[in-house]
């Protein structure tokens, strides 16, 4: 417990991602974030947002191994109902899939909570949002901040960098970097939502 | 994360992917009414239309008669591969029966050969549809593939 203090994990092994690959990038630089929230600030992270898409999926992914089975065991014209249904509903899974990743999800790729350790105060929330596009080199990093029981303290904080700044040539993470940016925006928030209190 | 969730999440983004194409693939059966809308010539004989790697384009609408001279898909039962030949006889009664004879193009006999022992004609139900277009030598990657033996098995697993 007292070993978090000070010294970060993140120096016994750095990350090293292929610096051209967007994806490996983003992902490297989202972990850090959720590295950082877990291991020094001491937020619980949540997937409820995550469960839903999985469960969506798994249903489709259901309909659509019920409607092999039944095929191979009911060879074509006897099994046209069953493919009729089983194909629209997984499109319309796809469909709902789709929205939901599309405005719901929106990029956040970490929810967590923040009991208060006396037990006295409510919880914080936090919840970031990351977006690299494909062939671009600028991260922007969302973070919106609730405090309070019914989010009744709400403020939001957020950063477009290069990617050049937290990486080597190697393509190895500078953790003190992304973490030097998000503690910044992450106090902000916290501060100003106080602030309107 | 728990490492249970991450592999979910990895099986499930892979399984949409095949999914996706499966049941993109049932639509096509669907919508052509033919259990195999798209079929890869394995064989053939020197005279004939059709050529080795051939992809045909089958459908099998039932407003939509098979005429002598249309290029037909049938199934034998035993044969698991699907043959595809010429229509050169059509018998119809008023009732609707139709029945057919077929012979390949390359070959100087009917196929009367080929159907099972007592069999003369072919009827409407091993006819799996007739063949309304085709793209040459797109088929040779699927016969490439279909040599090594998961792929085969998997295949015809998928097609049926």
């Amino acid at each position: 417990m007292s070993e978090s203090v000070g010294t970060n994990d993140a120096s016994n092994k750095p990350v090293k991602v292929n610096k051209w690959d967007t994806n490996a990038v983003k992902n490297a630089l989202d972990d850090a974030c959720k590295k950082y929230f877990k291991e020094t600030l001491n937020y619980t992270e949540f997937y409820t947002l995550m469960d839903r898409r999985l469960y969506i999926s798994f249903v489709a992914c259901l309909f659509s191994l019920f409607a092999l089975v039944y095929d191979w065991l009911n060879p074509f014209p006897k099994s046209r109902l069953v493919l009729i249904i089983c194909a629209a509903a997984y499109f319309v899974l796809m469909g709902i899939l789709t929205f939901y990743m599309q405005f719901i999800e929106r990029g956040k790729f970490y929810t967590g909570k923040l009991v208060d350790k006396a037990g006295l105060g409510p919880g914080s929330r936090c919840t970031i949002a990351s977006k690299l596009k494909k062939y671009d080199d600028k991260y922007c990093l969302t973070l919106k901040y609730n405090e309070g029981k019914d989010d009744s303290m709400t403020s939001s904080g957020a950063f477009i960098r290069s990617v050049g700044n937290y990486f080597d040539e190697n393509g190895v993470l500078c953790y003190n970097r992304i973490v030097a940016d998000l503690k910044t925006i992450y106090d902000q928030a916290r501060s100003n939502a106080r602030k309107v209190k | 994360m728990h490492w249970s969730r991450k592999l979910i999440n990895r099986l499930l983004r892979y399984a949409i992917v095949v999914s996706t194409l499966l049941m993109l693939w049932k639509s096509l059966v669907l919508a052509t009414n033919c259990s195999r809308p798209i079929l890869v010539v394995l064989s053939s004989d020197g005279y004939s239309f059709y050529n080795l790697g051939d992809l045909f384009f089958v459908t099998n609408y039932p407003a939509d008669p098979i005429r002598t001279g249309d290029v037909v898909v049938f199934r034998i039962e035993g044969r698991f591969i699907p043959i595809v030949h010429r229509v050169i006889r059509v018998h119809e009664r008023e009732d609707g029966y139709v029945k057919f004879l077929t012979k390949g193009d390359g070959s100087q006999v009917d196929d009367r050969g080929l159907y099972p022992v007592g069999q003369l004609w072919l009827e409407r139900e091993q006819i799996v549809g007739k063949v309304k277009g085709y793209l040459p030598y797109l088929g040779l990657f699927v016969i490439l593939l279909s040599n090594l033996p998961l792929v085969d098995r998997l295949l015809s697993g998928v097609l049926a």
